[in-house]
């Protein structure tokens, strides 16, 4: 791997291929799309660990990210100030968790964080409809949205409390495993 | 989930050390998230904090800056939680004053080194448990709050980070790089952990520097290195890496699957192509270049379509191997090469294609749910992969329909009547019916066609081209069947009434199946009986049937692209709209790949170039098909269950397809005589004997010894199949009881879970009985409280039982063993930051009592331990104790149900009633031991007592 880059130093890369499912490759082509979204923003140089955070209305119009109904949400969950605005090690991490490698358990917990919309580590009706109304652009009637979550709920909540605890919603999760290939997005 | 069910794991540094009485208790539940958390802890905590801190202070040591324990009961104190005093840690009136001091003092002079934690979980669970804290500690982030037990929580984060440190740092390197790739942290906590255990690695290492450890250390970095350069090389070699973004990004991961398997498909293919060649035609080459045309036969360009003519004297097929053209400098054994490569190809492609299928199988089936729910659908359904914006258009209205669907189904029910039943079933066995006769009638007809072509057919050497173009006729019809028959199945689908969509794909994929079977099934029926007798040179006649039939499956495919998609799509845009655009059938697509597998696997004998062919046929089908998506088709309405699918077309590919050509393979090899007069293997009665042959010239050389044994003991040997067989057998056996064992373990659980839900509900229920039915003062209640709290413990407040009950469980091991003293400064400020009643405004009598007795307790409290403070003797002294459990009681009635303005403070005393009879039912269930030891019996009470207390504060989190 002889080309020279002097973006990272060789310290930085090792952390981050320990700590991210990407190789070196993948590490430099990641900070490229970060760089493109704002050029003027993001130096070159990041061995000094500059403080650059990208506003989460560049994060969100990335093509991945941009007709996705839950951007705001993924923006949220991975970034550090929870308000979407993201370092790049933030993005890195962002796409590490939604890459092909990530094994089941850590996508389902960062999934649980992101249909968690009002942060209280439960996924509660509110989230559900929440959810539904994401899903389905708003077209269901109220009544239909509320039985589906409560059929949600039924199957789901293993030990009755009205609630998906992280627990229940990976019981959902094993036994669904189209899972592990829809909660990917591609770089 | 079994992932994290795997109990705890050895920790040496904990294990080895002289570790104190109090670590080794037993291992407690570990707390999945924290319920008390979620609010950000009022101001009125801290008093209460330092409050319990004067209390217990004194009773770890006469000196609580000594004590270890001390320093575990400030942190505990001050923790957003509310203090509870661990299982061990009981009042000073009960517990021998020189008793804890032994234990204060062995833990601080152990100091030295990190401190040591019972390893009970594993670092999954660890890790699990961190990042749920880090969610639960800070829910919105308010600074304000944040500054009163910033201490705390920094105290906790730093117990959990070296509990993870010394977890990570006893895994190998690699599974440590894992474990911190799967921790559910922020990329800078993940580096800081990295960071941490590189540390002290190294600073172990430069202690005990050796040789050895520096080799080892050295290797698995190189070793690191090279995999991840592996991993590099194999990304770059990643085809069609953009494509597969598009498709995936506007059709979703059921079309993309198709694309995948293609793509596997193309890479077995390459992989046959390189040894094939490398190891069968190179030699052959290089020894004899030129073929052996005959001067007649010329190049005329009919061949690419039938194969036949000059192409029957080239290296594309068997008849142009010859086993005496390896007498040169070199000795090569073309004989021994051509079997042995075939089948290390059949075995290898077997292992991989059973892998992936026992793989998949256990991933996407085994734990699928059965009985496909709408929570799957609601919650794990959406592509997160999709990002063109019509797609994600179309599958939120897709899903829409979807749930409308499942719930019209469900109200509507399926209650048919007895004849109805009957009709659906005769309608289905009419279907099979006729689509059996159909595959047999087709089986017939090629039956037929290949014989009648067979007797116009002669062994001589050059066709006209009339006779040539001839040998297309039975191509042709096979893959016409092979078009038209499979939409003469889809139109069975508009009669028959399946009561489930899955039911409808499989019966469509079982028949199609068996219609692709019973053709080539037929076929090679055909060619081994009766080919192999008529031909001189019948493995090259069968190599080119299969060419042929290769060529014309590629052409209708092409075909079925441009009618299945191009036209309908013109077709329903221009001139019929109500048909729309059609979808991409991944179904019928995969099953054609599946058959063009099925004509390489079984042509890799009789023309062991075959997979050129086949490669390039995959390659223009990709784009082909690419293309033709991307222009024609609409993403497939419905949004099955592509995993399971996938998983079926592995098995199909396994079982008919693979099974299918290796035993026509065996056959070939083991039972039929190969051509006289061409080929590797002329003048043998079987293929199977160049192996006899081979050992029998083994025997001369002595080396070799050992090959001939086995091949004579083992490969031969009738018995030691016999016992492999058994043995099989036997495992077979054994599994499938662990399997029954299993499911009625998982029976079994299930009901717990049930139960306990139960019990929730069942207290939840008493709960509010006892809300309506005891409308009872707090400060009544207490009296009654600890009259029979002081009755039923003896020495203990019942009041601080209570406390305990609710804290010890999540309490654990955690705060006794922070080893910082107690700092009255911290203490101080925590006070301060307690505001007075009056700016409270709660109309709560427990409020206004907490803030008294906290600045009671502070009073009567002072820091610096004078001989004279009451409290430092043993005996219990109630004056001081009172202001604590009015402390405690007070907070807990607050904390409680709503507490409304009118009168609410019978709400509050009905959680205390429930938690005390939850208390309870812990000490019945425990025994005299008390909270020393959490029983299996008692545990669970503890749970629902803690339960119900989480309840209450939801409960008041809404009604506030």
């Amino acid at each position: 791997m002889g080309n020279k880059q002097t973006i990272f130093s060789a310290q930085q890369l090792d952390a981050y291929q320990d700590c991210t499912y990407f190789t070196r490759k993948e590490i430099l082509r990641l900070f490229s799309r970060y760089r493109d979204l704002a050029p003027q923003l993001v130096p070159l140089d990041y061995t000094h660990q500059p403080d650059v955070k990208l506003p989460y209305e560049l994060i969100g119009s990335m093509p991945e990210l941009k007709d996705n109904p839950f951007r705001q949400r993924i923006a949220e969950v991975f970034s550090e100030d929870g308000e979407g605005n993201m370092t790049l090690d933030d993005f890195l991490d962002m796409f590490s968790v939604l890459s092909e490698m990530a094994p089941r358990d850590l996508k389902a917990y960062y999934a649980f964080k992101i249909y968690d919309f009002n942060n209280d580590d439960f996924i509660c009706k509110l989230d559900l409809v929440k959810t539904l109304n994401k899903l389905t652009r708003n077209e269901l009637t109220e009544d239909e949205v509320r039985m589906v979550c409560e059929k949600v709920m039924d199957e789901a909540d293993m030990d009755n409390d009205g609630r998906l605890s992280l627990e229940d919603f990976q019981h959902v999760i094993v036994r669904a495993p189209e899972f592990l290939s829809t909660f990917h997005i591609r770089i | 989930m079994s992932h994290y069910s795997d109990g705890s794991f050895y920790n040496p540094a904990y294990h080895d050390s002289e570790t104190l009485e109090l670590d080794r208790r037993p291992p407690f539940k570990p707390r999945h998230s924290n319920p008390y958390a979620q609010d950000p802890p009022p101001p009125w905590q801290a008093a209460r904090a330092s409050a319990v801190s004067t209390v217990t202070g004194p009773w770890a040591n006469a000196d609580p800056w000594e004590g270890g324990a001390g320093g575990g009961l400030r942190a505990l104190g001050a923790l957003p939680l509310g203090p509870r005093p661990s299982q061990h840690q009981e009042p000073p009136w009960q517990r021998q004053p020189d008793h804890s001091s032994v234990h204060g003092e062995g833990s601080f002079h152990d100091a030295a080194g990190p401190s040591r934690f019972p390893a009970t979980f594993s670092a999954n669970m660890t890790m699990r448990l961190r990042g749920m804290r880090r969610m639960s500690m800070f829910p919105n982030g308010d600074p304000s709050h944040l500054s009163i037990t910033e201490g705390a929580i920094r105290n906790e984060l730093e117990y959990e980070e070296q509990n993870l440190v010394k977890e990570l740092m006893a895994c190998s390197t690699k599974e440590r790089i894992e474990g911190i790739r799967k921790l559910p942290m922020t990329y800078h906590e993940k580096k800081h952990i990295r960071n941490r255990v590189l540390a002290s690695k190294s600073s172990k290492k430069s202690r005990h520097l050796s040789c050895l450890a520096d080799c080892s250390e050295r290797m698995s970095l190189s070793l690191r290195r090279g995999a991840s350069g592996v991993a590099a090389a194999r990304q770059a070699l990643d085809l069609w890496q953009g494509t597969m973004k598009e498709v995936g990004g506007s059709f979703g991961s059921s079309v993309l699957s198709y694309f995948l398997f293609l793509k596997s498909l193309l890479l077995l293919n390459v992989f046959s192509f390189v040894i094939n060649f490398s190891f069968i035609t190179v030699p052959m080459l290089a020894y004899d270049h030129v073929p052996h045309v005959p001067p007649n036969v010329t190049f005329r360009g009919l061949e690419l379509l039938t194969g036949a003519g000059y192409f029957r004297y080239t290296v594309l097929y068997y008849g142009a191997y010859r086993a005496d053209s390896s007498t040169g400098l070199l000795h090569y054994n073309i004989q021994l090469a051509y079997f042995f490569t075939i089948a290390a190809y059949m075995v290898l492609c077997g292992a991989a294609v059973l892998y992936s299928m026992a793989s998949s199988f256990k991933m996407n089936y085994v734990l699928s749910d059965p009985v496909g729910g709408g929570s799957w659908q609601l919650l794990c359904t959406w592509d997160f992969s999709v990002t063109n914006e019509k797609a994600v258009r179309q599958r939120k209205n897709n899903l829409r329909i979807q749930l409308k669907e499942s719930m019209s189904e469900r109200s509507q029910g399926t209650s048919l009547t007895p004849a109805e039943k009957m009709r659906h079933f005769g309608i289905h066995l009419g279907a099979w019916f006729i689509s059996t006769s159909m595959a047999v009638g087709c089986g017939n007809a090629i039956y037929y066609l290949s014989q009648y072509e067979q007797q116009q057919a002669t062994n001589t050497e050059d066709w006209s081209p009339a006779r040539e173009a001839e040998t297309l006729l039975v191509p042709f019809v096979v893959s016409l069947i092979n078009l038209v028959v499979p939409l003469f199945y889809s139109l069975f689908n508009k009669f028959e009434l399946y009561s489930s969509q899955r039911r409808q794909i499989y019966a469509l994929i079982i028949r199609n199946v068996i219609l692709k079977m019973s053709i080539l099934g037929i076929l090679c029926y055909f060619w081994v009986n009766e080919v192999a007798h008529k031909f001189l040179c019948w493995e090259s006649m069968v190599g080119q049937a299969l060419y042929r039939l290769v060529v014309f499956d590629f052409f209708f495919m092409m075909l079925g692209s441009f009618f299945g998609e191009f036209l309908s799509k013109v077709i329903g845009t221009r001139w019929i709209p109500g048909l729309g655009v059609p979808e991409f059938d991944v179904a019928r697509n995969v099953l054609d790949l599946i058959y063009a597998q099925t004509l390489a696997w079984i042509g890799i004998y009789f023309s062991p170039l075959l997979p050129v062919l086949q490669i390039f046929k995959f390659l223009v089908l990709f784009y082909l098909k690419k293309v033709s998506l991307i222009q024609n088709c609409q993403p497939p309405r419905r949004v099955g269950r592509a995993a399971q699918m996938k998983t079926i077309f592995i098995a199909l590919l396994f079982f008919p397809s693979f099974v299918g050509s290796l035993s026509l393979l065996a056959y070939t090899s083991w039972s039929l005589t190969p051509s006289r007069f061409c080929g590797p293997f002329k003048g043998l009665d079987s293929t199977f004997s160049v192996v006899v042959v081979w050992m029998n010239s083994l025997e001369k050389v002595p080396a070799a010894a050992w090959a001939v044994w086995v091949y004579a003991n083992v490969v031969r040997s009738e018995i030691f199949y016999f016992l492999v067989t058994i043995i099989i057998l036997f495992i077979t056996f054994v599994f499938w009881q662990v399997t029954q064992g299993r499911k009625l373990l998982i029976l079994l659980l299930r009901q717990q879970i049930v139960n306990e839900g139960k019990d929730k509900t069942f207290l939840l229920d008493k709960l509010q009985a006892l809300q309506k039915s005891h409308p009872t003062q707090p400060k009544s209640k207490i009296k009654k409280q600890r009259r029979s709290g002081g009755s039923s413990t003896g020495v203990r407040s019942s009041s601080n039982a209570m406390v305990q009950t609710f804290l010890s469980v999540e309490q654990g091991s955690r705060g006794t063993y922070l080893r910082e003293p107690p700092s009255p400064s911290h203490l101080s400020i925590s006070f301060q930051r307690t505001p007075l009643p009056s700016e409270r405004q709660s109309p709560s009598d427990a409020l206004g009592l907490t803030l008294r007795a906290g600045q009671r307790a502070e009073v009567h409290q002072p820091w610096t331990p004078p001989a004279s403070d009451p409290l430092v003797q043993p005996p219990w002294t109630p004056p001081s104790e009172d202001p604590l459990v009015r402390v405690m009681r007070a907070r807990d009635a607050y904390e409680g149900p709503p507490v409304p303005l009118d009168g609410g403070t019978s709400s509050a005393s009905g959680v205390m009633m429930q938690v005390m009879e939850a208390r309870r039912r812990a000490e019945g269930g425990g025994g005299r031991g008390g909270p020393e030891r959490i029983g299996p019996g008692s545990s669970s009470a503890l749970i629902q007592a803690m339960l119900a207390r989480q309840q209450a504060q939801n409960e008041y989190d809404d009604g506030y």
